[in-house]
């Protein structure tokens, strides 16, 4: 074998210049790929860290009733050991309880019916980054008694900070609810149905207003990033009662999963033409290697090399040009992606403006996901394989003295 | 003791509507240690004769036996194997694996046989000095001259210690001096270590050389002088 390897990689250099030029075709095309791969990847990564912080988290816990119809009735206790629990499992890294139902807000004039949510406030705000869109007054603090809402609210019921907001609204089983808050702050809010109907309460304050004692309509977890979501899902569920289920930031939010895969599959498509490419680059220069040598092929097996040997050999050639190229192309691709990794491209005029006004922020995102990378060698590898199969199809059908002649 | 039998070999090439009777009922044998030239015009068939007696082509009909085995009775497999172990190729090209040293392409059949490396060094050091080679073993053949090529292509013909050795032409590209020298080896080879080698050639020189003189013409032999 060793014999083998060695006479594949100096075969690979004895026509050096050809050699490099489809060494660096490979790189350049993997480069390209990587690049492209690693900057949509980074884009679907950072629109759903923006989704599921904007509202769902990237995972809750509920009633299993609750997702199919929204309502304090299908709340459950939340209890701390509950939390606990999952707080504990490895890559949880924030638990928060909520609570949401609906209210019709007034001032002494008019009325308009709202979004309510329960938060606690300091956790939330970990998830959300509410505080940062308070545009008038304050955020919530733990045990406020106030409420906090939407501007596009405010603004029809005419009302601002300091101001008195009226709710009346359905409570826990049929109870009634009507309350006075005081308005703490103003948010501006990207989407502009939340900033028109919002109001964000303490968690207690909201469960006082609602008669709904201890309960929660979700358990909202956050990790680090949403390849974590699958096996943490799986993970809690082992620790839930059966009157309780876990959503997934995809349960909650398929359209958004289905934009990503329709997106993600047209990159697919551009990535397989330029793997088309690549193939065809590699199957030139081995189309060269084996013609130009049909007549030392045949020597060599005049001589006593068998057959499966001397495909051996050539297998090797293919599969060396193959991962150099790879292996170059996947190391420079790294470096490269790295660095936009750190160094987001910055999105300016109308596009920046847009993604700030969806509070995205302005920047083209890379992922340096490792599958991104060992994918493309697996490829070529693969592509490398397929492409050796015409020159061992050529050297199986050698005939000695035809090739001596060639 | 004969090491080689043909018997009613014939080869016919058909190309479009174009029969060739390239070989033509020949009848032969070889005995062990023969220094033979096969002489012929172009075309008379001189190299189709040497490829089937090599294993490298197939007889249309008739049969070729080596050593009390009939080759064009071995399987694909068996027969590069058979190649490898009892016979050695010269060819008028040379025809030397140009990625590897002297010394590499004569070790390359030892290789093959699985011959360990102590041994392989050995030989291939014997046989480089043996053709004059010993100070050139570790150069590519693009750094050797023809004659030095060719001399490099004996040794390894040699390498495997085959029952015979079959040149096709071994001096046509070579100069007068290379063409003595390289003559001059395989005759001290043939004689000292007994090794058959059976030539086609044009070549005079070889022809004075050689101690059986086969003329083959349009396939056929017509005549068989030792001298």
């Amino acid at each position: 074998m060793r014999t083998n390897i060695k006479l594949a990689w100096r075969n690979l250099w004895r026509n050096r210049r050809r050699t490099i030029i489809a060494i660096s075709s490979i790189v350049f095309s993997v480069l390209l790929a990587s690049w492209m791969r690693s900057m949509q990847e980074g884009s679907y990564d950072s629109m759903i860290e923006n989704s599921v912080k904007f509202y769902s988290g990237y995972l809750q816990v509920q009633d299993t009733a609750y997702w199919e119809e929204r309502t304090l009735d299908h709340s459950f206790k939340a209890p701390d050991e509950l939390k606990e629990k999952i707080s504990k499992i490895p890559d949880v890294t924030l638990v928060v309880n909520r609570i949401e139902s609906f209210a019709l807000a007034a001032n002494h004039l008019k009325s308009k019916p709202a979004m309510v949510m329960g938060i606690e406030p300091g956790s939330e705000d970990q998830i959300t980054r509410i505080s940062q869109k308070v545009k008038q007054g304050r955020f919530l603090k733990t045990g406020d008694k106030g409420a906090i809402l939407g501007e596009g609210l405010a603004k029809y019921l005419g009302l601002g900070v300091g101001d008195t907001l009226v709710m009346i609204s359905q409570g826990y089983h049929g109870m009634s609810a009507s309350g006075l808050f005081v308005i703490e702050g103003l948010l501006s809010l990207p989407n502009q149905e939340f900033n028109n109907r919002m109001v964000y309460l303490d968690l207690q304050t909201a469960r006082d207003f609602y008669s709904a004692a201890g309960l929660s309509t979700s358990l909202v977890v956050m990790t680090k990033n949403h390849y974590e979501v699958k096996h943490l899902k799986k993970a809690i569920e082992k620790i839930l009662p059966a009157s309780n289920r876990v959503m997934t930031w995809t349960d909650m939010q398929p359209g958004l999963e289905q934009l990503i895969e329709s997106d993600r599959g047209s990159g697919i498509i551009m990535l397989g033409i330029l793997y088309m490419v690549i193939a065809f680059g590699m199957f030139s220069v081995v189309l060269m290697m084996v013609k130009e040598r049909s007549r030392e092929f045949g020597v060599v097996h005049a001589v006593g090399m068998q057959k499966s040997k001397l495909s051996v050999i050539v297998f090797f050639e293919t599969i060396f040009i193959g991962l150099i190229g790879c292996s170059i192309g996947v190391l420079i691709s790294y470096i490269f992606c790295s660095y936009f990794y750190f160094n987001p491209l910055p999105m300016s005029g109308k596009m920046g403006e847009a993604y700030e006004q969806y509070g995205m922020e302005p920047y083209l995102f890379f992922s340096l996901k490792a599958s991104l990378f060992y994918s493309q060698v697996i490829l070529v590898f693969l592509l490398s394989v397929f492409i050796s199969i015409f020159p061992i199809w050529n050297i199986h059908r050698l005939k000695i003295t035809k090739a001596m002649r060639s | 003791m004969k090491i080689i039998q043909i018997k009613n070999l014939h080869k016919i090439y058909n190309s479009d509507s174009v029969s060739v009777h390239a070989v033509n009922g020949v009848d032969l044998s070889f005995e062990e240690g023969e220094f033979t030239a096969i002489v012929g015009p172009s075309g008379s068939g001189k190299t189709t004769l040497l490829n089937i007696v090599g294993g490298l082509d197939e007889a249309t009909e008739g049969s070729v036996e080596v050593d009390g085995v009939k080759i064009n009775e071995l399987s694909a497999r068996k027969l590069t194997d058979f190649r490898m172990k009892n016979i050695g190729f010269v060819f008028q090209a040379y025809n030397l694996v140009p990625v590897l040293t002297a010394k590499e392409n004569v070790e390359f059949i030892m290789h093959l046989q699985g011959a360990n490396k102590n041994d392989r060094e050995a030989r291939t050091t014997e046989l480089l000095k043996a053709v004059g080679l010993g100070e050139m073993m570790n150069r590519r053949p693009s750094k050797l001259s023809g004659g030095q090529q060719q001399r490099v292509a004996v040794a390894r013909a040699l390498a495997s210690k085959p029952k015979f050795v079959l040149a096709d032409e071994p001096t046509a590209n070579l100069d007068s001096h290379s063409t003595e020298n390289l003559l001059d080896i395989m005759e001290l080879l043939n004689k000292e270590e007994n090794i058959t080698f059976i030539f086609s050639t044009h070549d005079q020189r070889v022809v004075h050389k050689a101690r059986r003189v086969i003329t083959i013409e349009d396939g056929k032999i017509i005549s068989d002088e030792v001298k």
